[in-house]
């Protein structure tokens, strides 16, 4: 079912009206997280829904396919990304974890600061979400398709 | 007043739900009846003021949903 094409052209034709919309919006989202409702899980998950999309009508020949290991290795970059800052705030002498006035990169008005560094530790969080949907995924599609004797 | 009659119909909405999705025999019909489920959380959410847990539900109950339905190859889709 969804390793091979999929649907006539109400699909496809639903497809292309979706999937950009939710690609776009979802970037929208991590960008104004700050101001608006939503942040890095939910414009992660509403990335990964478009992925998820594109994979579940065009089947693997879809532009945008993410295979298992490579969302596996992207999915330790948004942990990575999201560690390094915390760990740079703490070389630069902060007291705990993620603390912000004592990012590296030095700005006039301290809550610039502050947004810059959620902003990198949301894209981060995005990432991740991101890239573990689309492992599950994979991960149940590949166990559906096992050979053995009563598959349907 | 009428946002209480909003809410406590959305709660026996929900009762009503999740009582179908346990005794349904077709287990397809009960993943989408779940995703009923996720909508009436998703109102009710919102009319207790929480925006964020909201657009949260939204979106994991589309992906659970696929998930679930995706699950549904390997296994039989009636149980007895």
């Amino acid at each position: 079912m969804m390793s091979e094409k999929f649907g006539g052209i109400v699909l496809n034709v639903a497809f292309r009206l979706l999937v950009p919309f939710t690609i776009v919006y979802g970037v929208y989202i991590l960008c104004l997280g700050e101001f608006s409702p939503g942040g890095g899980f939910q414009a992660g998950a509403l990335l990964s829904v478009g992925v998820v999309l594109a994979r579940l009508v065009l089947g693997f020949d879809t532009k945008f396919n993410i295979l298992g290991e490579t969302s596996l290795i992207l999915a330790g970059v948004g942990t990575f990304l999201y560690a390094f800052t915390g760990w740079l705030t703490l070389f630069g002498g902060a007291k705990f974890f993620l603390d912000y006035n004592f990012m590296p990169i030095k700005m006039e008005p301290v809550h610039e600061m502050h947004a810059l560094g959620i902003f990198i530790i949301e894209i981060g969080v995005a990432i991740c979400v991101m890239m573990t949907i689309i492992n599950l995924l994979e991960a149940i599609v590949k166990r559906g398709e096992e050979p053995d004797g009563d598959s349907k | 007043m009428q946002i209480y009659i909003l809410e406590a119909i959305l709660l026996v909405f929900l009762i009503c739900i999740t009582s179908a999705v346990i005794f349904c025999k077709d287990i397809l019909s009960a993943a989408i009846i779940y995703c009923a489920f996720s909508f009436c959380a998703v109102l009710l959410y919102l009319m207790m003021g929480s925006p964020d847990v909201a657009f949260t539900e939204a979106v994991i109950g589309t992906v659970s949903t696929i998930f679930f339905v995706t699950c549904l190859r390997k296994i039989d889709r009636w149980c007895e």
